[in-house]
């Protein structure tokens, strides 16, 4: 016998003690799309729902360079709000979605009274006369401030600001980096803070460390992509502008280093000028292709526009005397992605196709439902099909088997496809044919 | 006269290299990719080898890999728009790399230089 459980953590029962279910919460988020800000709420709440981990109020610093910014406060401001908090917190099938909602509200409602002093509290980590809170972030210690109105060092403004005699220092660190502090109190209750109390609030402060170093790295990894891009851009464009530039030089120089006969200069002129178009070529479709940015997904209707793409001008003329055989399913669910980008990736694709297909040949286009989140769009032609270092190469920039190619279309479809967070997957065999496989997104229907 | 096989597969540039290397006095046989250029190594005594190496279907690097296999003598010349090659240790079979440029004057002269007039 066997019995399977969710790797989601779930609801624990009633009588489960409430630092369980705060923590419960807290790691929901690790099967939540990422979003730094939600996760640290929800730890800041975790931290400061009254009767839960038992701290009233949260503070939030994080590091930016050598500076130590306050960035959230979090907390009731009454008993009341903070009894609320807890009841809404204990009810049952509460989780992480819900808590996130709830503080964003509360959050927002606190902004204007208290963002633009939480704003004054900027601390240089690198000034000699660092004072608590600061200071525990520098330490990299965890620092209980008790009395701390009499305590010299103590930053007075930071007092005068929170009103209370006692709050718990947390530096966020994560591979043995500063990345920011958190700041609780017990405002509303006036309790003691207990070891206990520490106990719990060191692992948020873990969690909160982890998350901070994650997003980094992550912003990191993006930007590294980023420029990764840009050179494999750059090794493509200076390559492709050098055969047409080497030519034009060469047959100008041909021209000018020996008398030049009337019919054979008049060649060499029809060559640059050729050569001049293909540039202009490259720069038009280089800049067409730099320029892809789509700053909305919208619903896009595939079973209205693949027909009108069959019958495009453009297509037709390369289809003749040659068949493009399109079958959809019925009731295509809409996609999300831009229809312009949609129509140029899947006419990029079929152009291609039509281009290695011999006449009297037949282009197939289908396009169905996929696994209930996808539409998939097929298309194969009757070409040669591709050998197995043709099929390694199709997506690098610089690669054309055509005479005047470019070698940016599929690179283009791929880039319309990233965006539009679909997939896309080539099966060739050389003597078979080539089968593009586009995978694009269903719009989910919107539960109301 | 010294023959040159030229396998390149952009078409105004070969006729450029065709003609200059003629003013020169070699003669040239041009293919577009390198399975005709092996066969023509099969079928013919040539001089020299000038390839690029981004081609479509096999690359230059595999063309020399097999012209070895084929004629250990012959000298290659690499004549390309790609700079970052130069690190590849298979192109270093090649008697000489070439950066593509207006002037043949480099590649002239490294001709006379591997094969004399």
């Amino acid at each position: 016998m066997i019995e399977r459980y969710s790797l989601q953590p779930g609801n624990f029962g009633g009588d489960t003690p409430k630092e369980f279910v705060l923590l419960s919460i807290i790691a929901q988020s690790f099967f939540q799309p990422f979003s730094l800000e939600d996760n640290l709420l929800v730890i800041l709440t975790a931290l400061t729902a009254g009767s839960g981990i038992g701290f009233n109020r949260a503070m939030l610093f994080l590091r930016d360079g050598t500076k130590l910014k306050a960035t959230t406060w979090l907390g009731p401001r009454s008993p009341e709000e903070a009894e609320a908090i807890w009841t809404m917190l204990s009810s049952p099938g509460i989780g992480y979605a819900e808590v996130v909602a709830y503080n964003r509200d509360l959050v927002t409602r606190m902004v204007k009274d208290i963002q633009p002093k939480l704003k004054l509290f900027i601390y240089d980590l690198e000034s000699k006369s660092l004072s608590l809170p600061a200071l525990a972030a520098f330490k990299k210690e965890i620092i209980l401030v008790t009395e701390a109105r009499s305590e010299p060092l103590v930053d007075p403004d930071f007092i005068n600001f929170i009103q209370v005699d006692s709050f718990l220092c947390l530096p966020l660190i994560a591979q043995e980096e500063v990345l920011g502090e958190i700041v609780v109190d017990k405002g509303i209750t006036h309790a003691p803070i207990e070891a206990r109390d520490i106990e719990l609030a060191r692992l948020c402060a873990l969690l909160a460390g982890n998350y901070i170093y994650t997003t980094n790295l992550y912003k990191k990894v993006v930007e590294m992509e980023k420029m990764a891009a840009l050179g494999e851009m750059a090794a493509f464009v200076s390559h492709q502008l050098r055969n047409p530039i080497v030519a034009i030089g060469g047959f100008t120089q041909q021209m000018l280093s020996s008398p030049c006969q009337p019919e054979r200069c008049h060649r060499n002129l029809n060559i640059i000028l050729e050569q001049v178009k293909h540039l202009e070529d490259i720069i038009y479709k280089l800049s067409h292709f730099l320029k892809i940015t789509i700053r909305e997904l919208q619903p896009v209707d595939v079973q209205s526009i693949l027909p009108n793409l069959v019958e495009r001008p453009d297509i037709k003329i390369k289809a003749a005397k040659k068949t493009i055989s399109l079958k959809m399913s019925e009731n295509l669910p809409l996609i999300l992605c831009d229809p312009v980008y949609f129509e140029e990736a899947v006419v990029n694709i079929l152009d291609n196709a039509l281009d290695v297909t011999p006449e009297g040949g037949k282009v197939y286009l289908r396009a169905r439902p996929y696994n209930n989140k996808y539409v998939l769009i097929i298309i194969k032609d009757s070409g040669p099909g591709l050998d197995e270092k043709s099929h390694d190469k199709l997506f690098s920039p610089f690669y054309t088997t055509k005479e005047n190619g470019t070698g940016l279309g599929l690179l283009f479809v791929k880039r319309i496809i990233d965006i539009c967070d679909g997939k896309m997957e080539v099966q060739s065999k050389s003597g078979s044919g080539t089968m593009f496989k586009l995978y694009f997104k269903v719009q989910e229907r919107r539960l109301s | 006269m010294k023959k040159i096989l030229l396998i390149e597969d952009d078409q105004a540039l070969s006729l450029l290299y065709e003609e200059e290397l003629n003013k020169e006095g070699y003669s040239l046989a041009i293919v577009h990719d390198a399975d005709s250029a092996l066969e023509q190594v099969k079928k013919e005594k040539f001089d020299l080898i000038i390839t690029d190496i981004r081609m479509p279907g096999k690359d230059g690097i595999e063309l020399i890999a097999n012209v070895m296999g084929l004629r250990k003598d012959i000298p290659i010349i690499i004549n390309t728009a790609y700079q970052s090659y130069k690190d590849d240790f298979m192109t270093w079979a090649a008697d000489a790399y070439i950066i593509k440029s207006s002037s043949l004057d480099e590649l002239k002269s490294k001709i006379k230089e591997l094969i004399g007039t």
